[in-house]
């Protein structure tokens, strides 16, 4: 027996490790959000301002059958049909739809934008095929989405579910038509219910309006967008909140007021945001404006400028000639002291990385294959408004200043590079440790976009100013941690972003909510 | 000073081939040579491994904005003898990578402590089966998703081994292994990436498990050894990188190797030689790699 004491020792100790082993879990556990009876209802919504509809009755709903009607009773009792026996999947996406119509479909965006954020390929002849929207799935992908490219993406997305919720409040309160669950008792809801009349039915209007506007953004996911919108709608159902005229009467809105919508989106100059021709010209002002060494790809081979007409497209909250009178002052220009002492703080940086220092510039890059830092603000965004209870009007509202202000910067941000076309810091011998971007250098869209965010949701959230605030400086220096931008890059790009985040709140203070 | 049996003197070989990828694993036990009880063979190994071209997917390509990417590692691997057939092996790399072109910056540092138990379960007529199980853990803070310039994934592992060998008297030989790795989830410094084809809003990231094998032939005599392998790890499961884009921890790598390995060791000095080249692979460079060690035995047993 003693003999064989070694091989039980360590059998046991092998039987002891795997059994820990197998035990151990791989399930990725990420943070589930759930439906709320929002903090207030925002009754008087239909009279806030909108972005592209006329008013409010621009897109005319029929009004509703009353309640007491035949085929209301019909209605009812089909609605008590679809919410029996509901199978597991159909209470999932009762659950999963239920956390906000906003919520959910800003979440999607984000989702296809950081699916489609790969920069193409470059051809064995060394060329970079363009994106084609005619053919998306082909290689590359339609869209890239890019910073810009999401920034407006999410932009109109917020803005036709804004819109279009508006109208929707409007008839809501004209028609006030109780939810069927008030109307008859013995209707089983799954969902937290609120004293919001049900005609036309929120959910249908923004599962509608997403879909039209993701649809045009992402052409290649129309498929896996009308899976979505069909089994958002059929939730409603499964959850015993709407009968089917509240969702067909809310399909039709959203549908009609995203038409609205891209009507701006087609003429608002994207077509003409990647027109490579006109670097020649802006390389040319830009020297005469004292830039010595204008910024030339980095990549192999070099790879044409991303969007450098972008700054041209149509803001939001703001006017050409404001643009142009809040665009950043003049940089350092490569040779001066003011250039060379910022060049060799990034040298030291280099050499002597901390990881806390790595820790802030990963945890902000936002590069290739992520939903860029407009979708990461964005997804703060849409969770403080989840935390606050948020109706699904004021979720609309908070997203749609956010993602002007988002698109607007985008805008102004790039117009502001392609205006002084400055050097990477990789064009003087630089690394980094995040990926370097195909675009001037100043200013930083980063610190941009994080600083008209922060600006904005400080509006919104003003017990939370201080935390985005110091989120937004954060995500400004980790471009100089990462390597890839000077510091007057990032401190003249926060200043730029809370200018135009102010216009975003200018807009807010004025649109009628009273917030 | 020390009685050295220079026949029962054998430092168990390292298997560094995965380690030309994306820096994978460091090094794994798989040969069916013991220490005798009280000694320690104490292994110091230089590798360097580049590759110019990868498997994006299935996709073999080059990448202009890389060039040649290299993964250097500095080595100490003490082999413990615990009894004439129960040995634990210790290993614990500094690595430190390279491209020679584009502007990704270089990471470097200690990476993972593995250690691994290995057992002679059976031993007849010059045939053997062997058990090993082997465990790793960072020892650093090292960025793991940072790929291809991070050192390694910050894994902590646990791997069983089996491993029959049969060997001649005139020295031949010829020995497989097959392993299972259990490898742990990761926190990443972003709260947010993609995999699966979805976004997950969360820092943690599961790894796959991964399995590994090999077979070896060779002839291992009193001063030298010299062998020629075949290797192969697999993820067992995992996705693919996307069309142009990085790698990431996820994904499901697959690398086929092919090298030869040889030792010399005349007294208590030696030295030790590995070249191999990865054949076939999926979500990993096409690595060449050559190590080089000094070998130095000790002898405890009085």
């Amino acid at each position: 027996m003693k003999k064989f004491f070694p091989y039980l020792k360590y059998s046991g100790i092998t039987l002891a490790i795997l059994v820990g082993v197998f035990a151990c879990d791989k399930t990725i556990e990420e943070p589930q959000r759930v439906g709320y009876a929002p903090a207030s209802v925002d009754e008087k919504a239909g009279t806030w301002k909108t972005y592209l509809l006329a008013s409010a009755e621009e897109i005319s709903v029929p009004a509703p059958t009353a309640v007491t009607s035949s085929d209301y009773v019909a209605e009812l009792t089909a609605l008590k049909g679809l919410t029996a026996n509901l199978s597991q999947e159909q209470k999932e996406a009762v659950v999963y739809w239920g956390a906000g119509a906003v919520y959910r479909w800003n979440e999607i965006a984000r989702e296809l934008a950081a699916r489609y954020n790969i920069p193409p390929a470059s051809t064995v002849d060394g060329k970079y095929p363009v994106p084609d929207a005619a053919n998306p799935l082909a290689d590359p992908k339609f869209p890239f989405a890019n910073p810009p490219y999401t920034s407006r993406a999410l932009a109109y997305l917020s803005v036709a579910q804004y819109d279009a919720l508006v109208s929707a409040w409007n008839y809501k309160y004209k028609f006030k038509r109780s939810a069927p669950s008030k109307v008859d008792a013995t209707i089983p809801v799954a969902l937290p219910t609120s004293t919001l009349p049900s005609y036309p039915s929120e959910d249908a209007v923004v599962a509608a309006a997403s879909f039209t506007i993701l649809k045009a953004m992402f052409p290649g996911e129309a498929p896996y967008l009308e899976a979505k919108m069909k089994e958002h709608l059929a939730s409603r159902q499964w959850a015993g909140m709407n009968v089917t005229s509240d969702l067909t009467a809310g399909s039709d809105l959203g549908n009609a007021v995203a038409a609205k919508v891209m009507g701006r989106a087609r003429t608002d100059g994207m077509g003409a945001a990647n027109n490579q021709t006109l670097t020649a010209g802006m390389i040319e002002a830009a020297k005469s404006r004292g830039i010595k060494e204008p910024w030339v790809s980095q990549e192999a081979p070099a790879r044409p400028a991303m969007l450098p007409n972008f700054g041209a497209v149509q803001t939001w909250n703001f006017d050409r000639k404001t643009l142009e009178q809040i665009r950043p002052v003049m940089p350092y220009v490569v040779g001066s002291a003011e250039w060379q002492k910022e060049l060799d703080e990034l040298k030291s940086i280099q050499n002597k990385q901390t990881r806390e220092q790595a820790r802030i510039a990963n945890y902000w890059a936002d590069g290739a294959g992520s939903y860029t830092p407009p979708g990461h603000w964005h997804r703060a965004a849409a969770n403080a408004a989840h935390e606050a209870k948020f109706s699904e009007i004021k979720m609309a509202r908070t997203l749609a200043l956010l993602g002007t202000a988002e698109m607007d910067a985008g805008i102004a941000c790039w117009e502001t590079k392609y205006y002084y076309y400055t050097p990477r810091p990789q064009q003087f011998g630089v690394k980094t440790s995040v990926g370097l971007p195909n675009f001037p250098s100043y200013t930083s869209g980063h610190s941009t976009f994080s600083a008209a965010a922060a600006t904005v949701l400080g509006y919104i959230f003003p017990d939370q100013a201080a935390k985005f605030d110091a989120q937004a400086q954060e995500a400004s220096v980790s471009r100089i941690y990462g390597l890839i931008h000077y510091r007057i890059d990032c401190e003249l790009g926060l200043k730029h972003g809370k200018v135009i985040g102010e216009y975003a709140i200018a807009r807010g203070k004025a649109d009628g909510s009273g917030l | 000073m020390k009685k050295i049996n220079l026949l029962k003197v054998f430092l168990t070989a390292v298997l560094i081939a995965p380690f030309g990828g994306w820096g994978l694993l460091a090094q794994m036990p798989n040969d069916a040579i013991y220490m005798p009880k009280g000694q320690v063979c104490v292994g110091t190994m230089y590798t360097h491994s580049s590759w110019k071209e990868y498997w994006e997917n299935t996709l073999k390509r080059e990448n202009l904005n890389i060039g040649t990417h290299t993964t250097q590692s500095v080595m100490v691997m003490p082999a413990i003898g615990i009894t004439n057939r129960f040995n634990v092996i210790l290993g614990l790399p500094y690595v430190w990578t390279k491209t020679s072109a584009g502007n990704l910056m270089g990471q470097k540092g200690l990476q993972d402590l593995s250690g691994w138990l290995k057992w002679k379960m059976v031993d007849v007529k010059g045939f053997t089966i062997n058990g090993l199980l082997g465990a790793s853990i960072p020892v650093s803070k090292y960025v793991p998703d940072f790929l291809p310039m991070s050192i390694g994934l910050q894994c902590r592992t646990v791997s069983a081994r089996i491993l029959p060998s049969f060997q001649h008297k005139s020295g031949a030989y010829v020995t497989g292994h097959w392993t299972y790795s259990w490898r742990s989830n990761i926190h990443v410094d972003r709260d947010a990436y993609q995999a699966d084809d979805r976004v997950y809003n969360t820092n943690e990231v599961s790894v796959p498990n991964a399995t590994d094998w090999g077979a070896r032939v060779g002839i291992l005599k009193r001063k030298w050894q010299t062998e020629v392998f075949v290797e192969n790890f697999s993820c067992v499961n995992g996705d693919n990188i996307r069309r142009n884009d990085m790698p990431f921890p996820t994904n499901n790598m697959e690398a086929t190797t092919v090298g030869w390995y040889g030792k010399l060791q005349p007294k208590a000095l030696g030295m030790n030689a590995r070249v191999s080249y990865v054949t076939s692979g999926l979500n990993m460079g096409q690595s060449t790699s050559i190590m080089v060690g000094v070998l130095y035995l000790f002898n405890f047993k009085k």
